[in-house]
């Protein structure tokens, strides 16, 4: 029973008691959009290779549009996160959380780099949440030469 | 009257038989302009035809003129509809007959140059209506056209649920893109209501595919087709009565992009009067098949999910799993949207997909979106070949192996195909790389003698997956989708490094980077749950609850191997062997990439 609760309070705290409107031609079933979307879990690196680095993090299910976009925006200095690399992911309405998960493409090897993170729905409305500022570094030269 | 007809028609499927029998080369001698030979167009280096492609032909073109012929059995059999009221309908039968007309022409070899090729030639039943051919699917991907070898550049993607796609739009409430038909959804629907009308207007004119010069030769190969009167009956008396002009026939024997051509769409010099009914034909042969495609001759809904969800059927234990790793940690229904499991009740507050109801009892396994998975590049795609002219002086890929496939993005460029809305063209980018959501319906369709799309101990058909056909087995397509950001790899396909194994734990990179749906790629399944995914997935094939018509045409050969002595012999090493390496590969064309708006970040 109080496993029941739990599962109500956090289904109804993270505002995805999900509602679908059955449509004639069934498009993409939209989830509630949550009051407050929220990082809980993450930023963390999920792949850092020479070429590829994946950031992921994990928020409530934010609702809305059917497709999100995880933003990463970063750059070597971290006062001026200059570059944004932005991902597409579907959003679950079964789901009560969302990974998001972003690729950036064409790192400099040996490279610190600083990022934060958000997320906005497809149709650019932002969803309010924001990472405080991380870091990576890529595998410099020598690595990759002995990889 | 009845009668008379049908003693007719049998006459005439005797003679058809007979005919094949005897000249089992008819209609599929390439000549033009009556009596010119055309060679082969081979362009290809040893080893991309597979080497039973003309012995596989001339098996699945015996198969499309049997189901042609039992099509033509049943219309004789069919009591006339009779056309009354206001509108005017055509009451009692007129819905089968124009499902039949449909059937009908989908299964006609007479609606390309060389009265060779059918709809049907690559979407069998079978196979789900896609590809029929084994081997070709293992090897070129892209089927041999009317003239061969000339071949388009993806799967033959299957028609079951395609009518239930909506016209394509672009949603500014939700910032997407919905609907369409093809891989690329340039048959929009603008024009018809319906994409998959539209869908079935381009192969019969598709260069590469039937190669018809002009869409009037639709119109001009049914007046003479044995079905005429049918149509005439569906679509109106009068509706073939065309003026052609005595060199029709020269025309439409030569297939679409020779160079005699000068480029027109149009060389069938008509009136006004009499180009306008052709376009009439050409959009009643969209609707037809179109009609056929929706009916539960192709889709039927008569799988075990959908008898599952009239508690007609209890999954097995790895079935359920695999249903709810479908929509739990899967995440398969965030675009294949199964229907179930969206309402979470009070007894039932989490969300386990099995205990809520059933949201749509007739789910299409698809959100009608586009989404860029991140494919290699399929080096043994027939289209990077076709970069020399043929004997008809047409180039099919002048780029070679600067082709990119960009899919919805060169499509809203007006780059695959005319875009019919300028608005969306500035969304181009943002869809690079981006292919349609197929159902999942079917995905396990095979012939009945090859029970399993899986390679190992039984009997099986490969099929070949996703856009490219680059994954083989429902196991790869799980395993790409759970491990393709945990085993990434900066190479070409059949470049992976020593100590590797493409597909199993070395994916090579993304064709297109652009755009890529990061909804998956590290799923976190373990083997067992990459199984029950592919368990579940088998249960969306139609055919469980009735007989799937015309299904049990199949006369090819099965595919097997041992898994003793084969390591390849796996769902997951499956197709390995015919693995080729990837050329260096040159810039993206500049006629695909250097075309406005261009792709961002530029794709090299």
């Amino acid at each position: 029973m109080n496993k029941l609760i739990l599962k109500l309070a956090i289904t109804a705290a993270s505002g995805s008691l999900i509602s679908f409107i059955p449509m004639a031609a069934q498009v993409s079933p939209t989830t509630h959009k949550a009051a407050r979307v929220r990082i809980i879990q993450g930023p963390e690196l999920e792949l850092v290779k020479e070429y590829l680095t994946i950031i992921r993090w994990t928020t409530n299910n934010p609702g809305g549009s059917p497709e999100h976009y995880g933003i990463v925006h970063y750059g070597i200095d971290p006062k001026n996160l200059s570059q944004t690399a932005k991902s597409p992911i579907r959003l679950n309405p079964d789901h009560a959380s969302t990974i998001f998960r972003v690729r950036l493409e064409d790192l400099k090897p040996g490279t610190t780099y600083y990022y934060t993170v958000g997320s906005m729905e497809a149709n650019g409305t932002d969803d309010g949440t924001k990472s405080a500022i991380k870091q990576f570094s890529t595998p410099g030269e020598s690595q990759r030469a002995g990889r | 009257m009845k009668r008379a007809r049908l003693f007719g028609m049998l006459i005439l499927f005797a003679a058809g038989i007979g005919a094949l029998l005897l000249f089992p080369h008819i209609g599929g001698a390439q000549t033009s302009r009556r009596g010119t030979p055309a060679p082969p167009y081979n362009p290809y280096p040893p080893g991309i035809l597979p080497p039973d492609l003309t012995s596989e032909i001339a098996r699945v073109r015996s198969e499309v003129a049997s189901i042609e012929n039992e099509a033509l059995a049943e219309w004789a059999g069919l009591p006339p509809p009779t056309l009354t009221g206001q509108p005017p309908t055509l009451q009692g039968t007129g819905q089968r007959a124009n499902q039949l007309l449909g059937k009908l022409m989908n299964f006609d070899e007479n609606i390309s140059p060389f009265k060779n090729r059918a709809c049907g030639f690559c979407h069998m039943p079978y196979a789900g209506f896609s590809g029929p051919i084994a081997s070709v699917n293992l090897t070129m991907v892209a089927y041999p056209g009317s003239y061969e070898f000339r071949a388009g550049k993806r799967t033959a993607q299957r028609y079951t649920y395609a009518p239930f796609f909506p016209v394509l739009n672009y949603n500014e409430t939700q910032g997407l893109f919905f609907g369409g038909n093809f891989w690329d959804s340039r048959a929009t629907g603008y024009l018809l209501g319906s994409p998959d009308a539209e869908q079935a207007q381009h192969p019969p004119v598709d260069t590469q595919e039937h190669a018809l010069p002009d869409t009037a030769c639709i119109a001009f190969r049914l007046t003479t087709a044995a079905y005429r009167p049918l149509f005439e009956t569906v679509w109106g008396a009068g509706s073939l009565n065309i003026n052609f002009p005595q060199n029709a026939e020269t025309i439409c024997d030569t297939p679409g992009g020779a160079s005699q051509f000068g480029g027109s769409a149009t060389p069938i010099n008509l009136t006004a009067e009499d180009r306008t009914k052709a376009n009439n034909v050409f959009d009643h042969w969209g609707n037809s098949l179109d009609q056929y495609e929706a009916s539960p001759d192709v889709s039927a809904f008569s799988s075990k999910f959908d008898a599952y969800t009239k508690s007609k059927y209890t999954l097995t234990a790895d079935e359920m799993a695999g249903m709810e790793l479908f929509n739990g940690k899967g995440n398969c229904n965030s675009c294949h949207i199964d229907g179930r499991g969206t309402t979470a009740t009070v007894l039932n507050p989490g969300f386990n997909p099995d205990h809520s109801k059933t949201a749509d009892v007739t789910p299409k396994f698809t959100c009608f979106g586009s989404a860029n998975e991140g494919l290699p590049l399929n080096p043994r795609d027939a289209i990077y070949y076709q970069n020399t002219p043929d004997f008809f002086g047409f180039t099919a890929n002048p780029d070679g192996f600067g082709f990119r496939d960009l899919g919805m993005g060169s499509f809203l460029r007006g780059v695959a195909a005319p875009n019919p809305n300028s608005n969306w063209t500035p969304f181009a980018p943002a869809t690079d790389g981006q292919f349609q959501v197929s159902s999942a319906r079917n995905v396990a369709m095979t012939p009945s003698q090859c029970p399993t799309t899986e390679a190992g101990s039984t009997p099986y058909f490969q099929k070949g997956f996703f856009h490219n056909g680059y994954i083989k087995s429902l196991k790869q397509l799980v395993h790409f989708y759970n491990t393709r950001d945990v085993y990434p790899f900066n190479v070409t396909s059949g470049n992976c490094p020593a100590g590797t194994i493409e597909k199993v734990n070395c994916w090579p990179m993304p064709e297109v980077k652009n755009n890529i749906d990061m909804t998956t790629g590290k799923l976190g399944l373990t083997d067992k749950e990459e199984d029950q995914i592919v368990a579940f997935l088998q249960t969306l094939t139609d055919g469980f609850t009735r007989f799937y018509p015309d299904s049990d045409k199949f006369t090819g050969t099965c595919m097997t191997c041992n898994p003793a002595t084969d390591p390849d012999c796996t769902p997951s090493r499956q197709g390995n062997r015919s693995l080729i390496q990837t050329p260096p590969l040159p810039a993206c064309g500049s006629d695909i990439c250097g075309v406005s708006p261009v792709p961002k970040p530029p794709i090299p």
